[in-house]
């Protein structure tokens, strides 16, 4: 009897893997995040605004929209042909099902930021060396806990009749608290703040994370059906 | 001597009172129904 | 007594709630507009406040608990009449939630000189109305009501833990992130008078809130018999 972590990452590779060979969500995720960037990059007049000022804010709008994008993948892949009664079926339990698509989701969303970071350093001359393992911290804790919610949401915004509009009205609460602590502390990190100033924060997101990852983890199977 | 802001407590209470009485008022007759 | 009998008895006693409801709400009308003292330096536009205040405590704290306690109870008792009342007051808090939005800006143009300061209190209204909204377009988006009532519940308990948080966040910036320069509205001095007031509109609003909550959830009920004893499905006031 496999444990829950492994059914999860059998279940996450083989949503990894579908989604490597088709590559279409990756990609319009990459092709957005380029063109947010470029648009940001020339609407804003240089000399009334800094780039390091704004830099933020595009940065968590941009990993934002790209994220919704990257979760709509995971159940409209299984809705296609019914698959999910397929994964029901199997000895995997309900909770190794969450945890394998929210998985799946980390890594895509994660690939898409790992791209998009040093694309927007590039734009926006910010000091992204500096202050690279922070901000790594950040971006990870900011988006497990988007993707927590999101791939939650999505098990039931794909059964709605609104489809992906659903999503993004489900999941947009939920956003505020992960994005804008993010944002926030991208702000401080760019300006090079001690970290007294942005831990208040830090500990508002960590708290966030723990309790939507615990809490979506056990009301997922209430969103399958019986 | 207080500013002379009575438009706007005017505004305020009409429009609570506007959105209150037409949801009562739809929710009355709607749900008498059938 | 049938199901539907007694939706159709609650639908009465809902509609007297309401009307008593209503009736005190003209009450704190005409006894803010009348009967109390203006404030000395905010001028008239401070009693917006006794229509703003007590329909916030309805919209994020009365209305809204109600919408998660009765979720959480739906998941664990699968009473679909739990899945009704949580709705119910989900649209209920909406519209107390407008009201709200509405008149907070106002009042806030008149102490802070602008319709939107990014306020605490205004601020998380407008986040809680983002859920509410979220939880209405989602059981229109949903037909079949056994799924509708997982799913509401599901949200409802997901934005209940989620007011918290967003208590926090914004109190963070608003203590630790610069802020523009703005009047501080002035805690209204409460002498007897407004006091009275005070305590009576809240009265007033949760009286009024009760009774279109009954009067919502007895619709509710109703729709949800006939529709049980009709042969082809019913009305769609189950939402």
């Amino acid at each position: 009897m496999r444990s829950v972590l492994g059914q999860a990452w059998a279940i996450a590779a083989k949503d990894l893997l579908l989604e490597f060979r088709s590559r279409t969500a990756f990609l319009s995720a990459l092709v957005f995040t380029a063109l947010v960037l470029a648009i940001f990059n020339f609407a804003r007049d240089p000399t009334a605004v800094s780039s390091v000022d704004l830099a933020p804010s595009v940065l968590w709008i941009t990993f934002s929209f790209a994220g919704v994008l990257g979760l709509n993948r995971a159940f409209s892949l299984e809705k296609e042909n019914r698959t999910i009664d397929g994964l029901l079926l199997s000895p995997a339990s309900r909770t190794a099902l969450y945890l394998g698509k929210a998985l799946a989701n980390l890594v895509f969303v994660g690939a898409v930021e790992a791209i998009a970071l040093p694309l927007f350093a590039l734009f926006f001359n910010v000091p992204l060396l500096d202050v690279l393992g922070p901000l790594v911290l950040v971006i990870a804790l900011a988006t497990v806990g988007f993707v927590a919610v999101g791939t939650l949401m999505s098990s039931m915004a794909v059964n709605t009749r609104f489809g992906e509009m659903m999503l993004l009205v489900l999941v947009l609460p939920f956003l505020i608290t992960p994005v804008s602590t993010a944002a926030e502390m991208t702000a401080k990190l760019f300006a090079h703040r001690p970290f007294a100033e942005w831990a208040p924060w830090l500990k508002l997101l960590g708290a966030y994370d723990i309790t939507f990852v615990v809490l979506c983890t056990l009301v997922f199977e209430f969103t399958l059906e019986e | 001597m207080p500013p002379a802001n009575g438009g706007y407590m005017v505004a305020a209470y009409v429009a609570a009172a506007v959105i209150y009485l037409s949801y009562s008022a739809w929710l009355y007759w709607r749900s008498r129904g059938r | 007594m049938t199901a539907t009998a007694s939706a159709e008895r609650a639908l009465r006693r809902g509609g007297v709630l309401m009307a008593v409801g209503l009736l005190m709400v003209a009450g704190v009308y005409v006894r803010a507009l009348l009967f109390t003292p203006e404030e000395a330096t905010q001028g008239l536009a401070q009693k917006i406040f006794y229509i703003h205040a007590p329909s916030a405590w309805v919209a994020l704290y009365l209305a809204y608990g109600i919408v998660g306690i009765f979720s959480v109870l739906y998941l664990f008792l699968r009473d679909p009449r739990l899945d009704l009342l949580a709705s119910s007051s989900a649209e209920v808090g909406t519209v107390f939630a407008t009201v709200v939005l509405v008149t907070g800006p106002i009042w806030g143009k008149t102490i802070w000189g602008a319709w939107w300061t990014w306020d605490a209190r205004l601020t998380s209204t407008l986040f809680l109305y983002f859920i509410y909204l979220a939880y209405l377009v989602l059981r229109s988006a949903v037909e079949e009501p056994g799924r509708r009532a997982r799913y509401s519940a599901v949200l409802g308990i997901l934005g209940a833990l989620l007011v918290p948080f967003i208590h926090m966040t914004v109190y963070l910036f608003r203590t630790l992130h610069p802020m523009p320069v703005v009047l501080q509205p002035g805690r209204p001095r409460v002498p007897g008078a407004m006091l009275v007031t005070i305590l009576y509109s809240f009265l007033a609003f949760t009286v009024f809130y009760f009774g279109l909550l009954w009067r919502r959830y007895a619709w509710a009920r109703l729709a949800a018999a006939r529709a049980q004893g009709d042969a082809e499905g019913g009305a769609d006031a189950t939402r």
